[in-house]
């Protein structure tokens, strides 16, 4: 193995050009051909994309070696590299990483009908050599990315709670990675994502929900790893699964309800980091832009530190104890018309009048709220007592609790509904309404008035 | 991007089975092909028996059959070697803007120096290449180092084809083009 270290060659592979490749076959006549993707794997291996079963596959299969040819059109350097096959992998992280990568590059060459990807095809670098040396020298970031990803956990130390992290994580994004759109969303016990909040966009979009494996996001939440596209494709697009998945599902005869996801019409990159803690993925940060392969390795790499570092003061937040409430006025109930809160058990989805709110555990929540409102008249509550409610059948694991909580205050807050959550405390809150409500379970028809 | 009209597999196979051949000449259509300006990827087997792989940087195709790739002796050091060492050779021809690909093969293939005038006709070729990868989104900078533009110490590697495949991406790249 030459000095070079494989991980400065991670520009090279990055997917701006294909790289070249040459097998032989066991007579040892050579075959030489372009390779759509060579991807770093680590310090020792590179995979390559398997896209159809060709002379060069079974030359690989027969032989076990190939060689490649790389360029790096940020230092215009040429290297080339000896590999020995090690193994296929046709599922798991690795592979969707590539899928997604393949799926851009296929787009961007109008090619997306041609190429699929049908395994990764794992290799170890044996040999390494620079053809041709760098002669441009790029634009060195590495530094400030640093010192940008610093400035963002910095942010977080000074959070109090859920609500905090998230404004701390899309401010810290765009004001210190220069990410122009971002999404941080959490993830369901289902694997469905809801959107928290959002930044670079007309609407905020929260309460967007994200079917488990759709487009980058989906991918990235499923299989834990960081998910990027140079290029736009509409493979990973956002929107028509949902759609079409929720007819096929029977689930409604009207037009799907939900928030509309608020991602850019036509994104030429996008990132999706997944946020994770004690092996559980709590969310993902997602970031888009107009830009052919604005994030590199080096961007993901920051990604990912932030990503690390959010989901550790997340599970860090979720474990303090409730304060004391303070004692706070509890509001005067306007005078005027009331409105009915309509609760669907199907999928907990809740509609304020005819207008939809929100749907899942958070659904739930808001639910159970109302009705104990309803019965005893009470507006302060505990997330500790959520945590222990059977009834709203949280997983066991219900450490994303506050995520939903955050979600629905947020909801009801950007609607400008009659009803607010308000926090009073760490791990309190209160139900506030400005209405007459009338509860309506809509599988039932029963109504209750309220407030 | 996606308005372009990309060459496949079919449309080699359709104007390889309309041309009208003598079986030891290459067609025209192939060699104005092969010296439009394209990109070019060899393969050999080198002295350790590993595949080698590299990139020449023009092309010229004497008699109709006889098929120079001229390389430089500084970045292509391990393929000539190979070659010299009596490597059988691959040599496939890409151009970007439609991704039509042609790959060529021969048993065996010769190095020699250059003649006077190809250097000028290997800048033409680079130039060609270059301009193509400019308009598919390359920086010139990019563009010229890829498309090997001003490449020195350059040999002619060369070799009669005796099979050849379309590379083009699609169903059917790899069908071999029966001569």
């Amino acid at each position: 193995m030459s000095d070079v270290d494989l991980r400065s060659l991670r520009g090279a592979m990055e997917g701006f050009c294909a790289s070249t490749l040459c097998t032989c076959d066991e007579e040892g006549l050579p075959n030489a051909s372009m390779i759509s993707q060579v991807h770093w794997v680590d310090e020792e291996h590179v995979a390559l994309s398997y896209q159809f079963f060709n002379k060069t596959r079974r030359n690989l299969l027969a032989t076990r070696q190939a060689c490649v040819q790389l360029f790096d059109p940020a230092t215009l350097a040429i290297y080339r590299l000896d590999l020995d096959y090690v193994e296929t992998r046709t599922s798991g992280a690795l592979f969707e990483t590539m899928k997604a990568k393949l799926a851009g590059i296929a787009s961007h060459h109008g090619l997306e009908k041609v190429f699929r990807l049908l395994g990764a095809d794992v290799f170890r670098v044996v040999a390494m050599e620079q053809v041709q040396a760098p002669s441009a020298r790029p634009a060195c970031r590495d530094a400030t990315l640093l010192s940008a990803v610093r400035a963002c956990v910095d942010d977080f130390s000074r959070c109090q709670d859920l609500d905090d992290l998230a404004d701390a994580v899309l401010d810290g994004v765009v004001r210190h990675l220069g990410v122009s759109h971002a999404i941080l969303l959490m993830a369901e016990c289902d694997g469905r994502l809801f959107a928290l909040g959002s930044r670079g966009y007309a609407v905020s979009g929260i309460g967007a929900e994200i079917l488990p494996g759709e487009g980058v996001i989906g991918v990235a939440a499923c299989e834990g790893v960081p998910i990027r596209i140079g290029h736009m494709s509409t493979d990973y697009r956002y929107g028509a699964a949902l759609g079409a998945a929720a007819r096929s599902a029977g689930l409604v005869a009207e037009e799907p309800r939900g928030v509309p996801f608020p991602g850019l019409g036509t994104p030429h990159s996008q990132i999706a980091v997944p946020v994770s803690a004690g092996g559980r993925v709590l969310g993902v940060l997602f970031a888009e832009s107009d830009e052919v392969m604005r994030f590199d390795h080096e961007c993901e790499d920051a990604l990912v530190l932030v990503a690390v570092q959010l989901g550790a003061t997340m599970a860090l937040l979720q474990e303090e104890d409730a304060e004391e409430a303070p004692a706070a006025p509890v509001p005067h109930v306007a005078e005027g018309s009331g409105v009915t809160v309509r609760h669907y058990s199907r999928d907990d989805s809740v509609f304020i009048g005819h207008d939809y709110l929100i749907k899942g555990v958070a659904g739930a929540i808001l639910w159970r709220l109302l009705r104990e409102h309803a019965a005893t008249g009470r507006t302060d509550f505990t997330t500790r007592e959520l945590r222990l409610d059977r009834s709203l059948k949280l997983p066991d694991h219900a450490e994303n609790l506050d995520a939903r909580l955050v979600l629905l205050r947020r909801r009801l807050e950007e609607r400008g509904a009659c009803l607010q959550l308000v926090k009073t405390g760490r791990g309190l809150f209160r139900l506030v309404c400005r209405s007459h409500i009338t509860l309506e379970d809509a599988g039932e028809g029963e109504a209750a008035e309220v407030a | 991007m996606a308005t372009l009209p990309y060459a496949t597999p079919t449309d080699d196979q359709i104007s390889w089975r309309d041309s009208a051949r003598d079986s030891d000449l290459l067609p025209a259509h192939l060699v104005a092909f092969l010296q439009c300006g394209v990109s070019i990827t060899l393969g050999a087997r080198g002295r350790n028996g590993r595949p080698v792989v590299g990139a020449g940087v023009a092309c010229r195709v004497s008699g109709m059959a006889n098929v120079r790739v001229f390389l430089s002796r500084r970045t292509d050091a391990a393929v000539i070697d190979a070659v010299e060492a009596g490597s059988p050779i691959a040599a496939t021809f890409s151009r970007a803007r439609d991704h039509r690909s042609i790959q060529l093969k021969a048993t065996r293939a010769v190095i020699r120096p250059t003649e006077p005038d190809d250097a000028s006709e290997a800048a033409r070729q680079c130039a060609l290449l270059a301009d193509d990868l400019v308009e598919l989104g390359y920086a010139r900078g990019q563009a010229d180092v890829y498309a090997f533009l001003g490449a020195e110490d350059l040999v002619s590697l060369e070799f009669r084809p005796e099979r050849i495949f379309t590379q083009t991406p699609g169903p059917g790249a790899g069908a071999e083009l029966p001569r």
